[in-house]
């Protein structure tokens, strides 16, 4: 895993509370140089709180914030030297956009010239060249938010912070967007911690992901560990869909009430089971009766190269999806049908939500 | 599903769009007590007071004369002056409640709505009473051997006017700080600046419409009005406009209507390229958030809270300290025109006996002119905002007018224009009454337009689509979403008009004497006692009013003023 050694940003233990309300429990987390950790979890999770807390807007009640080494308590945030790209744009409405984009370096007092080659070269990359002399009034969401991303880096900042920076983009310009922001971090090499609730968007952009809910952390790791090896029935949940089967465990075997037994390790004790909706598939003699589920299809929506199948088990009447293939051939609607699922694939957690296999 | 429900059969009334009506008649109450006054005092200054000739005649004499030149001369120091010290006493105050929460926030904040209460001319006799040449202050001061500045003239018109309109400034000025967004200060903040430098380059330039607002409603109020300068002016000694067209009017020996009527007009157009100046720089681009804007308060406590609550605590009680002094030496002995460490009613007892009807003149006609006010107001209010045709325009102009129009103009006008047939008012009740309306309904539009701006119309469609009528929907739907705007004009109304001076000052006669006239003829030259007896009973029945519209709003969760 990247990330281990002690990272750029370190955060250590942090913890927020409003009144008697705990916002950040303990939060511990590092970011290697250059990498863009992305923070998810649900609304009102705390990630923002977070991100406000690295910023020097808010100050932690516990715990420690560094950067590059640089303990950062008691440090101003205009003195952190941090970009951040916010999630209304927070574009100043009485500069234009090259006076946005030289807004930081005049506070650095660099020299007029330079200031007007930065600019110039910044506007350039988020391809803003032409509307150097705009007010932000005559600006469309997506050029705001470049203005945004431009002014945060052409300070060169310690650390990119975005909030949700895409949330007010329409769908096909938050594509474009987060591959240019992808890009433009790549090339300047800025370490970036990214807020999202958007799981898609949280896959695409990340180098690694921080799980958060309810004010801790839950997993970090790449978007593939994230999604194919969840710690934590809440991240398997989060992410990607998922099928919930509860049964019990013991003597190393997991029963489902649904029927199927598969192998599993661990003290006896409730635990569920969840498979990903694209886990299960047709059934066919090969397969051991134990991984089958008999289920009725009552639902087929086609969805492209997928079709979902909505399924009611067999006799329990629980309900289930299953993502299938759309060239396979399919069950019709309201006809009854075995689907398997390789146990392999299947992540078993215990009654506190960790994972057991 | 059934058949359906069938509607009653649209009636007369149904079918009844009232607006453009109430709309036609508004127009043409306005074009009467507006238009028509203000054209032929226009008209009048163009008439020489000497040749009788059209033409600039009274404009030349006007400037000729070294009198009237110093009374422009003065008018505009007054007024700059006055702003500046309203600015730096308000913007301050702003800062602090649009950012942070400290103890006593709440206590405090009513403390400068209540400095609103006394009229102008009322400070400026405490003034008097605290700094004039046998002031308690000046006497003290003297007493350890120095000498204060005379407070009469510039510096005490200015000081007087700025401590009566300061809380104009803090309110215009923290509804714009809280419509900057919060991120913007972050941005700001994260790219390097320091807490000085975001106030300064970004807070400032973001709320400048605000502060150009606030200073052009303060620089009018000084400007335009009569009561401080006619008793810190110490009559023709210290003239400025609003004065100078009193005494050419009115003057006992030889009335000069004619240059009364220049003076008016010049009066008028420094209000017009005010108002116009401060449209074109702060209408250049449109900085307003979309958002919103807003977020939490920063709390201060210990010390720091503690610092800044004795600031804020400071600032406003010597702001509140006229009307202080007021209400106190209303109650002290009076011997010669020296306040003794005494008290006493006698000052009561005297008032009342010299009275006269002046408390139930101001009673009725004040309460005769809200009740217009409000009906007028909040139904021209819904019109202006709703309807966008030319009539609605005309009528939303017409309206402002008065709200820069200085009273003692509109009052002139009105005694020009009001004393023959057709319109037969001199000397009546009705005069007043109108005067009243017509220079407070503003308040009420403009509190009614704002809160209805931001009633979705989508409310009043679907009323008409569920098939209600056009009238009964607003009843049902529009009104009670406006009321808060209602009570907030309504408030600001009713202590304008109970203590309104520089309009009636000029229309009055014996029978129609009001309150402030009865209290402003005693500062000026009268007995003190009996003056801050008036002012009181001023003070205490405006503020009886007001206390009664706050209990109306409470628990509807509004107390912002909205036209600010
Ligand atoms: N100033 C505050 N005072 C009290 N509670 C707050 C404050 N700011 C945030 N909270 C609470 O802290 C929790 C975390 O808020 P935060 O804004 O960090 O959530 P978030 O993860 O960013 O959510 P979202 O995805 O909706 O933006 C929320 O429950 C919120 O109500
Ligand atoms: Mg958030």
């Amino acid at each position: 895993m990247r990330g281990e050694a002690p990272g750029h940003l370190a955060i250590e233990r942090v913890v927020k509370r409003f009144g008697s309300f705990t916002a950040l429990d303990g939060v511990t987390l590092s970011a290697a140089r250059g990498e863009v950790l992305t923070l998810l979890g649900p609304s009102g999770c705390g990630k923002t709180t977070l991100l406000r807390v690295i910023a020097g807007f808010l100050q932690p009640d516990a715990g420690a914030v560094a950067v590059g080494g640089r303990s950062l308590n008691g440090v101003p945030p205009n003195a952190r030297n941090l970009g951040m790209v916010f999630q209304n744009y927070a574009v100043f409405p009485h500069l234009s956009v090259a006076e946005n984009v030289a807004y930081g370096l005049r506070a650095r007092r660099l020299p007029a010239g330079e200031i007007a080659r930065r600019v110039e070269h910044a506007l350039r990359r988020v391809r803003l060249s032409g509307l150097a002399d705009r007010y932000p009034d005559a600006l469309s969401g997506g050029q705001k938010q470049r203005v945004g991303l431009a002014r945060a880096m052409v300070i060169e900042p310690e650390l990119l912070l975005m909030d949700e920076p895409l949330s007010n983009l329409d769908a096909k310009l938050r594509v474009e967007m987060r591959q240019e922001i992808r890009l433009m971090q790549r090339e300047l090499g800025i370490t970036t911690i990214y807020v999202t609730h958007d799981q898609e968007e949280a896959l695409a952009i990340s180098d690694r992901i921080a799980v958060m809910e309810k004010g801790r952390i839950l997993q970090v790791g790449s978007p593939r560990e994230i999604y194919e090896q969840p710690a934590h029935a809440f991240v398997a949940d989060f992410i990607g869909g998922c099928t919930w089967f509860d049964g019990v465990l013991g003597g190393g075997v997991l029963s489902l009430a649904a029927g199927p037994r598969i192998p599993c390790p661990g003290p006896a004790q409730p635990a569920r089971l969840a498979l990903r909706w694209e886990d299960l598939r047709l059934a066919t003699d090969a397969d051991p009766p134990e991984h089958c589920l008999p289920a009725r299809v009552a639902m087929a929506s086609y969805l492209g190269h997928r079709t979902r199948l909505r399924l009611v088990l067999e006799p329990s009447g629980a309900e289930l999806h299953a993502d299938l293939p759309s060239h396979d051939p399919l069950p019709p609607e309201g006809s009854v049908a075995r689907f398997a699922f390789d146990p392999a694939r299947a992540r078993v957690f215990g009654a506190d939500g960790t994972r057991l296999a | 599903m059934s058949g359906t429900l069938a509607l009653p059969r649209p009636g007369l009334l149904a079918r009844l769009d009232p607006w453009p009506w109430l709309g036609t008649l508004a127009f043409a109450l306005m074009l009467v007590f507006v238009a028509w006054p203000l054209g032929e005092l226009a008209l009048t200054s163009f008439i020489g007071q000497e040749s009788g000739r059209f033409g600039f005649d009274n404009y030349a004499e006007f400037f000729a004369s070294s009198y009237f030149r110093r009374a422009l001369v003065n008018s505009l120091t007054v007024g700059a002056l006055g702003t500046l010290i309203a600015l730096v006493i308000g913007v301050p105050l702003a800062l602090a409640y649009a950012r942070y929460d400290f103890p006593g926030r709440g206590a405090i904040e009513v403390a400068i709505l209540l400095s609103m209460l006394s009229p102008p001319f009322v400070g400026a006799y405490a003034w008097i009473l605290m700094f004039g040449r046998s002031g308690w202050v000046t006497e003290f001061a003297r007493g350890l051997g120095l000498e204060l500045p005379p407070i009469y003239g510039t510096l005490g018109i200015s000081l007087a006017s700025a401590f009566g309109l300061y809380p104009l400034v803090f309110l215009v000025v923290r509804g714009g700080l809280a419509r900057v967004e919060r991120s913007l200060e972050e941005a700001a903040a994260s790219l390097g600046r320091g807490r000085i430098g975001v106030t300064l380059t970004v807070t400032l330039p973001l709320v400048l419409p605000s502060l150009l607002t606030a200073a052009l409603l303060v620089f009018l109020g000084v400007v335009s009005d009569f009561g401080t300068p006619a008793i810190l002016g110490e009559g023709e000694r210290f003239p400025v406009l609003a004065t100078l067209a009193f005494s050419l009017y009115l003057s006992e020996i030889g009335a000069e209507p004619g240059m009364a009527a220049t003076t008016c007009m010049i009066l008028l157009a420094i209000a017009l390229v005010l108002v116009l100046g401060v449209r074109f720089l702060s209408g250049r681009r449109s900085v307003a958030s979309d958002a919103g804007g807003g977020g939490g308060l920063k709390r201060l406590g210990g010390a720091k809270g503690s610092a800044m609550t004795a600031a804020v605590a400071a600032l406003v009680l010597v702001a509140n300290m006229p009307t202080i002094v007021v209400v106190v030496s209303s109650f002290l002995e009076v011997r010669g025109v020296v306040f003794q460490p005494a008290f006493t009613l006698a000052n009561y007892h005297n008032a009342l006996a010299a009275m006269g009807n002046a408390l139930w003149n101001s009673l009725v006609l004040a309460g005769v002119a809200l009740v217009l006010i409000t009906v007028l107001g909040a139904g021209v209010g819904y019109y202006i905002s709703r309807r966008s045709g030319l009539l609605a325009k005309a009528l939303d102009l017409l309206i402002m007018v008065p709200f820069v129009v200085p009273g003692t103009v509109l009052g002139i006008g009105y005694a020009t224009v009001f004393n023959e047939p057709p319109l037969l008012l001199t000397g009546t009740f009705t005069i007043i009454a109108a005067v009243y309306v017509v220079r407070r309904l503003p308040y009420m539009t403009r509190s009614c337009a704002a809160v209805v701006y931001q009633i979705d119309r989508g409310l009043e469609d679907a009323s008409l689509s569920l098939g209600r009528p056009p009238l009964s929907g607003f009843q049902r739907i529009v009104l009670p979403l406006m009321q808060p705007g209602i009570v907030a004009g309504a408030a600001i109304a009713w202590v304008e008009v109970f203590s309104e001076l520089s309009a009636s000052i000029v229309l009055y006669t014996g029978p129609t004497r009001t309150l402030p006239i009865a209290a402003y003829q005693q500062a000026a030259t009268g007995d003190i006692g009996m003056a801050a007896a008036y002012s009181t009973m001023l003070v205490g029945i405006a503020a009886v009013g007001l206390f009664v519209f706050l209990l109306a709003a409470r628990g509807r969760g509004e107390r912002s003023v909205g036209w600010l």
